[in-house]
Order: C-alpha cells, then structure tokens, then sequence
C-alpha cells in the first residue's frame, strides 16, 4: 500500500524529515506518534502530493508520489491537520464538490454522498453551512469528504486534536468501522488515540523514525529496570537468595504462600537504570532454594516507550 | 475537462454567495456608468467612445479587487491544502478559477449593455464599434484576471495581492497612453524602448480592436499575455511544492 525509503525534507536548513523508511500493508491502521515538530504532517503532505521531499523516494499503491502524483492523488482520502473546509458551504454542497472533484461518476454520485454521510452520521445536519458546525461534527465532514469516492488509503492527520471527550469518542469509533474497509494511517501526538485505534504504531522524533512496530513490540523494545518474578517462599528467603547475587527486590503482592517481587539490580558498581538479566534473577533464585514459578522482565506502557524513545530517557516504570 | 467545469461552477457559485461581488458588482457598474454618463453630458457625444475609454482605468482597481482572494485565501485558511491534494490537474484549478472571475466580470458589463441600447434609442447608433469594444474589453478582463491571480497565487496577504497587480497593471496601462509616453520621452529615454513599451501595454491593443477593425495579432497579443500568466500560476503553486 505505501512504500517509503529514505525519505528527507529540509525546509531551507531545518531538517523536518531524515532519511525515514517504512511500508504499509493494505487493511493496516498505522498511527504516527511524536510530539509537535517531529515530521507526522510532513511525511503525510509528501505522501499526498502537497509537498515534495527533498530526497529519498515514496509509493502510494505502486505508484511514485513525485512522478504520478496524479494515480496516487486518486486512489487516496486526505483529511489535513485542522481540518480546512469551504466555511461558507453546506455539508451536502460540500461533500458533493469533493465527490465531484475527486472524480465520482455522476452516476454514482447521490448514492455515494448518501453512504459517505450516514457513515459520517452527517444526515441531520445536510443543510447547515459548515460556518455554524460544531467542531465534532465539522470532523465529520472532513472525513465524508476524504471517504466519499471510496479510496483504498484514508490519511487522517491529528483526526481528533482540539475535540471534547464525547467527539473524541464518536470519531474513534468512525474511524474504528472505516478501518473495516479502509487502510488508515493516521497521525496524533496523544498515546490513547493509538491504543484505541491502532495496529501498528511509527514514532517519529525530530524527523527520525525511532520506532516501528506492534503496540507490544514497541513497548517490549524500551528498556526497563526491573523483572517481576512470582515465587514460593517465605520472604526472608527470597531476600537472601537475591542479595546473595547482588540484587534487591521488594514484595508487590502476596498470596498465601506465594508472591510477586519485583526484582532490581543493587550492590556497588550496578547501574540502576538497567533491568537485571532474567537469566541471572533465576540462576539466584533457584541456588537460594526459592520456587520460581514465572519470570516477566516488566514492560514499559505505551506512555513510558513513548517517553524513552523521544527524549532518550530510560523509564522508570 | 469535467474538473474544469466543476471548479468554474463553484468559483462563479461563490461569487454570488458572498455579498463582497454584490457590493464590488453594484460599485463597478455605478462608477462605470457615472463616469461615462458624466462625460457623455459634457462632450454631447453620441456613442460609446467615452465609455470604453473610462472602462480600462475601472477595471484596473476593480479586477485585482475581485482575484486577491482566490489563491491567497486559499492559502490562509488551509483550504489550499484540501484544494491541491485532491486529484484535478493543477491548470484545471487556474483556468478554473481564472474563467470564473472573467465570466463573473462579463455578466456585469452585460449589464452595461444598458448604455449603447438608451443610445439607440435617441438617434442612430453605430453597432459595429459597441460590439468591437465589449470583445476588447472581455479580451482586456482576461489580461488584468491573468495578472491579478498571478500576484494572488504568490502571496497570502489579499492587500499585496491586489496591491502589486494594480501597479504592475497601472504601469502597463501608462504604457499605452502617448501623453506618458511623451513624458517619459522628455526624460531622455530612446524611442526604440517607448515603442516597446508600448507594444507590451494591453490597452494599445485594446484601443486596436476597438476601432473595429480585428486584427488576429491583437487577439495573439492577449492570448500570449493570459498565457504566460497563467503558466506562471502554476508554476508558482509548482515551486510552492518544494518550499513548503
């Protein structure tokens, strides 16, 4: 669906974009994590055809962003940031300009605005101009206009920035059905938007791509500080096996005779702010005669991976 | 061809949807009319002489007030992006655009029409020469609309748009007038360069076809000037691409 290799764009100096590669697989939802600044617009203005990238190349569907801007301008549904719209219009007139536009046969055009605006729950408000819309429902709108000629690729950017929690809501759960029939990448500086709408999540920072992957492969990739394990054994026991190997740990829960501890590296010349080896944390445990009965390096939220790897911190989880 | 069509509709459609053409529509007739009832009275004429040679000092303040807003309000609300990431060709928004606000400017110097017809009615009135004006001044609509979105499309300020069409227009307006060339003869500048100043400035070939007489370099003049200023919009929103 989308190939990007090694793409870069430099406003006069400033580097938005450095070198960023990755691929999306058609039925993906794709989010684009980073705070402002980190080249989520730029990357989805380059794929669109509205800016041109300094280097690197970019397909939407096969074809080249640069050279065939045109196919790939006809194949895709683009809401941009802050939702721009003919103020003056009216929703009806509005979405049929884009369906027209975006090459709708006239044929088809009444059953497309139809399905595109119940889609868009958009039916009750036909005849208002965009001007007295609510935010939420001028959302709406511009996701009507980026669906109606049924893409292949829906580019949402910040599709929920600057809305209340009950738009939020409706327009996640818009987005949520659209992802049944549509690719989606989206863009959004907020960790829920992600987690509720996402398959697969890019963190950009500072116009580098510094993550790739699933929710869970992501936030396993962040390095944390500590292990979780769940023993048999009384407690003075656990605390003497782990001290015996130059490790502390303290008692999260209890149950009868079991226990979780969560697990850190101690004594002199540790660093704190590296999780100790799951190999070394059983090896201890088992020499000092306590049941080990599971073993989890503990793993950062979304939130915590999100911090690390656009600041460079490790997480304190 | 049907992106075209779509884009004329909705252009002219906005026109009459917002009362800035009412309000721009009724002053241009009223100045037109005034200023040529004015001078009809005082030179006892009896044609549209004094009306087409009012008419191209009008339009120089009141095209460019008509197209400062269609690439500069695009570009300050945004609308610009949802405009160019849709898939029509980039010179079917310009001649869009660009035939919307000349059809916009036609319908009002129909309305003119009002003027040689009460002519008429009091004595003989001479059609050949009305009908050669009003081309020339629909071909002279065409120009200032070239020039006018051209500076729209390089700046989001609508007042420097309209503010740099108007003088670039007002000097090559100057250009046709023999009493400015006179001056500028005065200062010392070589006759070679007045000439060509003159064979630049559409209203010498404006006052060409109004004499009746059609010339096909007259219209070549016109279609050469549209056309470099339109190719020059598209450009501009080419090389905007690479900017961002």
């Amino acid at each position: 669906m989308i190939e990007v290799e090694s793409l870069s764009k430099s406003y006069g100096s400033h580097r938005a974009l450095d070198a960023i590669s990755f691929s999306v697989e058609r039925g993906e939802v794709v989010g684009f994590l980073g705070p402002n600044g980190a080249g989520k617009s730029t990357t989805m203005r380059i794929l669109t055809g509205f800016l041109s990238a300094t280097s690197g190349t970019a397909r939407v569907l096969g074809h080249d962003v640069e050279r065939d801007s045109l196919a790939v301008r006809q194949r895709i549904g683009y809401l941009p940031e802050s939702t721009p719209l003919y103020s003056e219009l009216r929703v009806d007139e509005m979405v049929r300009l884009a369906a027209e536009l975006r090459g709708v046969p006239s044929s088809e055009l009444e059953q497309r605005m139809f399905d595109a605006l119940s889609d868009c729950s958009l039916l009750d408000v036909l005849g208002k101009t965009i001007r007295q819309l609510s935010k939420g429902y001028r959302q709406r709108v511009g996701l009507a206009q980026a669906l109606v000629h049924r893409p292949d690729l829906l580019i949402l950017d910040e599709p929920t920035s600057g809305l209340d929690p009950n738009q939020i809501g409706e327009v996640r759960d818009l987005i949520q059905r659209l992802s049944e029939r549509h690719t989606v990448v989206l863009s959004t500086h907020t960790l829920q938007e992600v987690v509720a709408s996402c398959s697969r999540v890019l963190i950009l920072d500072r116009g580098r791509l510094v993550a790739d992957g699933s929710l869970d492969e992501v936030t396993r990739s962040v390095p944390t500080k500590a292990v979780n394990v769940r023993v048999s054994g009384d407690f003075e026991a656990v605390k003497a096996a782990l001290s015996a190997a130059s490790l502390s740990g303290e008692e999260s829960s209890r149950d009868g005779a079991q226990a979780w501890w969560r697990v850190v590296r101690s004594g002199p010349g540790a660093d704190p702010k590296s999780a100790p080896e799951s190999a070394r944390v059983a090896r201890a445990l088992v020499k000092g005669g306590v049941d080990l009965l599971e073993l989890q390096p503990e793993s950062a939220s979304l939130e915590e991976a999100f911090r690390h790897l656009t600041q460079g911190e490790v997480v304190d989880a | 061809m049907r992106e075209l069509g779509v884009v004329l509709r909705r252009e002219l459609l906005s026109y009459f949807a917002s009362a800035i053409a009412y309000v721009f529509g009724g002053l241009f007739l009223f100045v037109l009319l005034y200023v040529t009832v004015d001078m009809l009275e005082v030179g006892r004429a009896t044609d549209t002489t004094a009306f087409f040679r009012v008419l191209p000092w009008v339009l120089l303040g009141f095209v460019p007030a008509l197209t400062m807003r269609l690439w500069s309000e695009e570009r300050k609300l945004g609308t610009l992006e949802l405009l160019m990431t849709l898939p029509v060709r980039r010179i079917s928004l310009v001649l869009g655009k660009f035939s919307a606000a000349v059809c916009f400017v036609t319908i009002l110097l129909v309305l003119t029409l009002g003027l040689p017809f009460s002519l008429a009615l009091h004595g003989p009135l001479d059609w050949g020469p009305v009908l050669a004006g009003y081309l020339g001044s629909i071909l002279l609509v065409c120009a200032y609309t070239a020039v006018g979105m051209f500076f729209s499309s390089l700046t989001r300020d609508q007042i420097i748009a309209f503010l740099s069409a108007s003088v670039v227009l007002l000097v090559l307006g100057l250009f046709g007038h023999d009493s400015f060339l006179i001056v500028l003869r005065d200062a010392g500048i070589p006759r070679s360069i007045l000439e060509a100043f003159g064979a630049m400035s559409p209203t010498t070939y404006f006052r060409s076809i109004g004499r009746g007489v059609l010339d096909t370099r007259d219209i070549l003049y016109f279609v050469v000037f549209c056309g470099v200023f339109l190719h020059g919009t598209v450009l501009v929103l080419e090389r905007r691409r690479t900017r961002g």
